[in-house]
């Protein structure tokens, strides 16, 4: 993603902290560690915080942003989800899923990876090469970015859209429109992103305090 | 650039909207459909953070402008900088430090709407990754950068006036950097450079209140 506004505060890093320290005492090689929420909720700014703490330990993990990977372009998303009805079409559904697969399956295995990259000013979507081989770490986030294929951390930010209202309606990133249609978005994507609740390792709490609900296994 | 913490200050808004009229302004008397502007200033005076907040203010008018970070155009990548700056001098440091032909690839792609590939720094993982982007439909290019006033093929030359004592306070707040006598040095030296370019520009406006003058 090119052209994002990232706004981190004390409680992203302190999260981060505890969250990198769990990593850290739960490391394995090629590690990817996703991170879900709700639009606003900070999954972002968590990992950009993390993957920094990271790089102090001299790891080096890179951030991969599920939002680059919607099957509709962006300036025609909108047009399509309201012609084929809210309820019906927001959710995993919009998504490459094979592409993402075949992008964790190449950073896994240390390859060269195509991938595509939303450039948020011209809103169009540009093509990024990344070679995988150098890199110790995916960070991935999104909305149902937990629901990949072969992930070995699963966090979940539990804070709604109803709790990030105010910033949605004032939200500087001027990433979409705020009127109804957007509502019945968010509305819907808080549907079924907390339908994966359950899928999560770590939940990040409404108060940003950080939960370890099931360890990770080291054999798989 | 990939993973720039972008934090926008209502001095950067400020900046940018008095660009924005200016471009407006000077896109009419253009005879051509695309523009190229580029935005020069001292390191940490907020050229990227400017750039961002303008492209979105041109597209909320419709406008397309894709930004171009000079900084992804340095031939020796981030990590062996450094090292590679304390063998060959700070003589080297400056204008041929930069792939010119990349960048001009992208100009002439941008100018004739054709694609083109450009190197993308990630700033968290410090590596460079490659960025293919199609210039059809794109109306403005943004090139930031300190060396960006050297670029013939702009339209609108910009120059952000920012204090150097105050950007070397900035740099070492963001600590983007490691600071030490010798990134000073590198410091002064591109101070120096981007000094004897400013002549260059067209537009200037101060970081600080936002005026502007020709």
């Amino acid at each position: 993603m090119l052209g994002d506004i990232l706004l981190i505060t004390d409680k992203h890093r302190k999260a981060a902290e505890k969250i990198a320290e769990y990593i850290l005492k739960n490391k394995k090689e090629r590690m990817i560690i996703a991170i879900s929420g709700e639009s606003g909720s900070g999954k972002s700014e968590l990992v950009h915080a993390i993957a920094k703490l990271m790089r102090k330990e001299g790891i080096f993990a890179k951030p991969l942003h599920t939002d680059n990977y919607y099957n509709t372009h962006p300036l025609k998303r909108r047009e399509w989800r309201i012609a084929n009805g809210i309820e019906n079409v927001v959710g995993y559904g919009e998504y490459l899923w094979d592409t993402i697969n075949q992008n964790l399956d190449d950073f896994r295995n240390g390859r060269t990876s195509v991938m595509p990259c939303v450039d948020l000013v011209t809103e169009q979507v540009d093509q990024l090469t990344t070679n995988f081989g150098e890199v110790d770490m995916l960070l991935v986030d999104g909305l149902y970015a937990i629901k990949a294929e072969n992930v070995d951390l699963k966090v979940f930010i539990g804070l709604t859209y109803l709790e990030t209202k105010e910033k949605h309606t004032k939200d500087v990133r001027g990433k979409e429109v705020m009127d109804e249609v957007r509502w019945a978005i968010l509305g819907q994507e808080h549907k079924m992103v907390q339908a994966l609740m359950p899928l999560a390792n770590i939940i990040v709490t409404k108060d940003y305090e950080v939960e370890v609900v099931e360890e990770i296994s080291d054999n798989d | 650039m990939l993973n720039d913490l972008i934090t926008i200050t209502p001095q950067h808004e400020s900046s940018a909207r008095a660009i924005f009229s200016k471009v407006l302004e000077q896109k009419k008397l253009l005879t051509k459909d695309k523009m190229i502007i580029t935005i020069t200033g001292e390191v940490g005076s907020g050229k990227s953070t400017i750039s961002n907040v303008l492209g979105r203010l041109l597209k909320a008018e419709g406008i397309r402008a894709k930004i171009i970070d000079l900084d992804n155009f340095y031939k020796i990548p981030p990590l062996q900088r450094r090292e590679w700056r304390l063998k060959n001098g700070l003589e080297s440091i400056g204008y041929d430090e930069y792939d010119w032909e990349s960048l001009n690839a992208n100009i002439a792609a941008f100018i004739n709407n054709k694609s083109a590939t450009m190197p993308c720094v990630d700033l968290i993982t410090s590596y460079v990754d490659e960025l293919k982007t199609n210039y059809k439909g794109v109306d403005i290019l943004i090139i930031n950068g300190l060396y960006a006033l050297r670029i013939k093929e702009a339209d609108l030359k910009v120059f952000v006036e920012y204090t150097y004592h105050e950007t070397r306070e900035a740099q070492l707040y963001s600590g983007k950097e490691k600071m030490d006598d010798y990134r000073q040095k590198v410091l002064q030296r591109e101070h120096e450079v981007v000094t004897s370019m400013k002549n260059h520009a067209e537009f200037f406006v101060d970081f600080e209140s936002s005026l502007f003058h020709l």
